[in-house]
């Protein structure tokens, strides 16, 4: 059965050193009263624009089994087939920001607000992937497994070696569309900002693998290493 | 001339207020559009991209003066057309068919128009036939290409094959996180650029 619950804004809107980081500014008393300026109006407008929320559905292995085949198109070997039969708890979810906040970055842009629309851009994206560390966080209370190096971590189609076609089987499953996320023609999920995957719950011995897979050579985030 | 020093300063302090108004004031003291722009808009600009590329400001810094720069350049626009001036050349831009992601072709976009292209965006989603489509209709001199997805960026090649099928003169630039120098190679593209600055530089060499 697949649960939909809405994100408080508070709880997934990323600090302010974090954007700043995004545009490349470590510190932030580096940067101009305009800049400061303009982070806040980007907020107040994330705040009013942006409806984050998430679907989420319990799986059995066997069933995540067909659904990570997908189209076929995976590589021979990634970090999931290796995880997954370990884990003791498997959950799909797909969540998105909503599409007013894509619409308003959009219509910044159009406006010559490049500015703005950028910052409005970057929280926008990071609250997506905060959303997924919150759903890591939700999980974790749900289990009833509270061993100390226990581990729940997100794994999407699109990295890693899963292919984006994944995405199919994952939709066809989880009917995504109930909380207003569609697919298009290459897999990508329509509106922009939106997020997809599994939720692998189990010691985090299980999540440590070489990161010496075919497709690693062209891999420019090694986002593995700081999560394992 | 005092204005349009003043017009470069207000630009590259991100202020499209007073852009836009001393913009209009050196409409109405009839200098030549074409000297305002380069004078001005594009010098400022120009400063802008140098410190940006020192690391002495920030990519928010360089936005705000874009914005700046169109408050002037939206009234030069209709002068200039009527005097038949045109940039630097023409740049067809957009993101690839079944790709959405568009924040990089926008910034690619954002500082073509500052070094003093003419634009044409067609935004994202944009099948193959467009691009070549458009690009041959605007006498456009490059197209560029955005993608963000390994599954989209097999659709420049189709871009490619078509500006090349008609032994066209038209210049191919590619971008976006999968792409590389090799791929732009694979497919027979004229460059790729790995971000905003890079693509002005490759663009000037190559038109
Ligand atoms: C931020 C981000 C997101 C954000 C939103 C992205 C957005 N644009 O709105 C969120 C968190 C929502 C997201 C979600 C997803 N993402 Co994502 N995301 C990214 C990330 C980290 C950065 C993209 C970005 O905006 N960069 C900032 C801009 C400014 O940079 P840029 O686009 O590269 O552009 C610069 C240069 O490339 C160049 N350039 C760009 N275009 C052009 C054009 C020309 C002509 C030239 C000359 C130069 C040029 O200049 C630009 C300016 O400097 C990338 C990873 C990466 N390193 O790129 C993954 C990435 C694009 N995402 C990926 C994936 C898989 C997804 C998801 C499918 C995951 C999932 N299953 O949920 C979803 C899909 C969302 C959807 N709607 O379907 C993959 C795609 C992989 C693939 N197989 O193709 C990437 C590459 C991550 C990875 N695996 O390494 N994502
Ligand atoms: S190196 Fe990159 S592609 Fe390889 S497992 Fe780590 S994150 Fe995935």
């Amino acid at each position: 059965m697949s649960h939909i619950i809405r994100f408080k804004i508070k709880d997934i809107q990323p600090e302010k050193e974090v954007v700043f980081k995004e545009f490349g500014i470590p510190k932030i008393d580096l940067v101009s009263e305009k800049i400061q300026q303009l982070y806040s109006e980007a907020i107040k407008v994330f705040r009013e624009t942006s409806k984050p929320i998430v679907i989420y559905s319990e799986i059995s292995k066997e069933k995540f089994q067909n659904i990570f085949k997908g189209e076929g198109n995976n590589s021979a070997e990634t970090p999931v087939d290796k995880i997954f039969p370990k884990a003791d708890n498997l959950i799909l979810f797909a969540l998105t920001m909503g599409k007013e906040v894509s619409e308003k970055i959009e219509i910044l842009f159009k406006e010559n607000d490049f500015a703005l629309g950028s910052m409005l851009d970057n929280i926008a994206s990071l609250s997506a992937d905060n959303a997924v560390k919150k759903m890591e966080e939700l999980a974790a209370k749900d289990t009833k497994n509270h061993e100390e190096n226990y581990l729940i971590l997100a794994y999407s189609p699109g990295y890693c070696g899963w292919d984006i076609s994944g995405q199919k089987k994952l939709f066809e499953y989880l009917h995504p569309e109930k909380i207003g996320i569609t697919l298009n023609d290459s897999f990508l999920m329509i509106p922009l900002k939106s997020v997809s995957g599994v939720l692998i719950s189990r010691k985090s011995e299980i999540h440590k693998f070489e990161n010496n897979f075919s497709f690693c050579s062209l891999c420019k985030t090694k986002s593995c290493l700081e999560r394992m | 001339m005092e204005i349009l020093n003043q017009i470069s300063e207000y630009l590259q302090q991100g202020d499209d207020d007073k852009v836009f108004a001393l913009t209009k004031e050196a409409i109405e003291q009839d200098l030549n559009p074409k000297v305002i722009l380069d004078n001005s808009l594009i010098a400022g600009m120009n400063i802008i991209g140098e410190k940006f590329k020192k690391h002495e400001i920030f990519l928010p810094d360089v936005l705000m003066s874009a914005k700046a720069m169109y408050a002037g350049l939206d009234q030069l626009k209709p002068l200039l057309a009527s005097k038949g001036i045109s940039g630097l050349g023409k740049v067809v831009i957009g993101t690839v068919q079944g790709d959405l992601h568009d924040i990089g072709k926008n910034l690619v976009g954002i500082m073509l128009k500052g070094a003093g292209f003419d634009v044409i965006d067609l935004g994202k989603d944009v099948p193959p036939e467009k691009f070549v489509e458009t690009a041959k209709r605007e006498n456009a001199k490059l197209i560029g290409m955005s993608a963000l997805l390994t599954t989209t960026m097999t659709n420049m090649k189709k871009v490619v094959d078509l500006v090349r099928k008609d032994n066209s003169d038209i210049k191919v630039i590619i971008g976006g996180a999968p792409v590389s120098k090799e791929f732009a190679d694979e497919i027979g593209a004229d460059a790729y650029a790995y971000d905003a600055g890079n693509a002005v530089e490759c663009v000037k060499e190559l038109i």
